[in-house]
């Protein structure tokens, strides 16, 4: 594509992702054509860091891209027929999704190609970079719950951050985390444990990442009381969820990005920042109106 | 039902779903020719004329449609079976 042509990586991940996903094409060719150049220059650079972490299995990460895309179809005609999720407990999320090695890894595998090739998730990375790295603590100690394929962790351990901690209920997205961190060449004390954030040590941290997890919650309110706790007097949190967004391991439903924000608030934190991206970058009223996925950043201090 | 009628349902709902677009509705129109229809724009459109028409459809066989026409003989031909 013409557009990406500065960029061998960014292109050549581009070819590959067509070559195993023909029906794509119309797809990622209206993703970049209504992206500016500053953006898809953006993208390029996290190119660069998708496809060393993915190393050799680039290929398969791109599969998995693909299937990927069938999961969400399905469960985007449950939501749209019901307005419900399909499922409603962690139980069964964590049944069929994070406990299975083979579903898990297709699925982190996707969403990490997912970064590249949807708007709205690589201008979350963008922000994160940009607005809220800056805020970490120097030498501060850095927690991320959930981070699944680890590209958010690695940015956090790039970072004046002295070191960084992940937490996650899944043993293949701990693997995968433990893997991007080392293709990535990481040299920061990292500690990555098997843990349920409702169920968390009682330890503290100067700064914290909670990204695509909240969604996935019985007790969204809850989970941020205990990511309250977990943060000295002062600490930044960037949270970051989606509305309207059905997938195979997503539970609890946000239907407009003020009930994110105002959980956030209720759980004690103080406001800094919140914005919106939604699906597909489609203008913001038209998400409202027609109920698309925003995914809705909120930057806190804890208070 | 006759394909005008359905037509005449469905014209409504495509062009709130797809707002940007001000041609005609009809047989030919395809994806190429409505930016904002894209595949999730397609199952809020297929789940709507569902909800319209009370039918039911197997999201394989609503995948990959040539255009705007097959969808409707689809829906005429749920209504007559
Ligand atoms: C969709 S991934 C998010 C990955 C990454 N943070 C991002 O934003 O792309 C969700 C991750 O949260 C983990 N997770 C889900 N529920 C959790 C819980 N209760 N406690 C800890 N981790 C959880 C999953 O195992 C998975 O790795």
């Amino acid at each position: 594509m013409n557009k990406l042509e500065a960029y061998p990586t960014l292109s050549r991940l581009y070819d590959l992702q067509l070559e195993v996903f023909p029906a794509h094409e119309d797809f990622l060719k209206r993703r970049f054509e209504n992206s500016s150049d500053e953006h898809i220059g953006e993208v390029a650079q996290l190119a660069e860091i998708v496809e060393r972490i993915a190393g050799y299995n680039l290929r398969v990460i791109a599969e998995d891209y693909a299937w990927l895309t069938d999961r969400m179809l399905e469960e985007e005609y449950h939501f749209r027929r019901t307005g419900k999720y399909r499922l409603s407990t962690f139980e069964e999320a964590e049944r069929t999704v994070y406990a299975d090695p083979v579903f898990m890894q297709k699925y982190m595998n996707g969403v990490l190609l997912s970064h590249l090739w949807w708007g709205n998730h690589s201008r979350v990375i963008v922000y994160f970079r940009r607005q809220f790295l800056p805020l970490i603590r120097e030498g501060g100690s850095h927690l991320e719950v959930g981070p699944g394929h680890g590209l958010l962790l690695y940015l956090a351990a790039q970072s004046q951050a002295g070191s960084v901690t992940g937490w996650d209920v899944s043993e293949t997205s701990l693997k995968n985390t433990r893997n991007a961190l080392q293709a990535m060449g990481v040299e920061k004390p990292i500690a990555l444990e098997a843990h349920n954030i409702v169920n968390a040590p009682s330890q503290k941290f100067d700064s914290l990442t909670f990204s695509e997890v909240l969604e996935h919650l019985e007790e969204p309110l809850e989970a941020l009381k205990i990511l309250r706790s977990l943060l000295n007097e002062g600490g930044k949190i960037f949270v970051h969820a989606p509305v309207n967004s059905p997938a195979p391991d997503h539970i609890y439903l946000f239907e407009d990005p003020e009930a994110i924000i105002d959980m956030v608030e209720q759980a004690g934190f103080k406001i800094e920042k919140t914005e919106c991206f939604p699906g597909m970058d489609a203008p913001i009223d038209r998400a409202r109106k027609l109920k698309l996925t925003i995914s809705t950043i909120v930057v806190g201090t804890a208070i | 039902m006759t394909n005008e009628a359905i037509y005449a349902e469905i014209e409504p709902v495509f062009r709130e779903l797809f707002d940007d677009y001000e041609g005609p509705v009809n047989a030919e129109l395809t994806g190429n020719d409505v930016d904002q229809w894209d595949s999730l724009g397609h199952v809020q459109l297929v789940v709507s004329i569902e909800q319209i028409f009370g039918v039911r459809f197997d999201p394989q066989e609503v995948t990959d449609l040539p255009n705007l026409g097959a969808l409707v003989d689809l829906i005429a031909a749920k209504k007559s079976g």
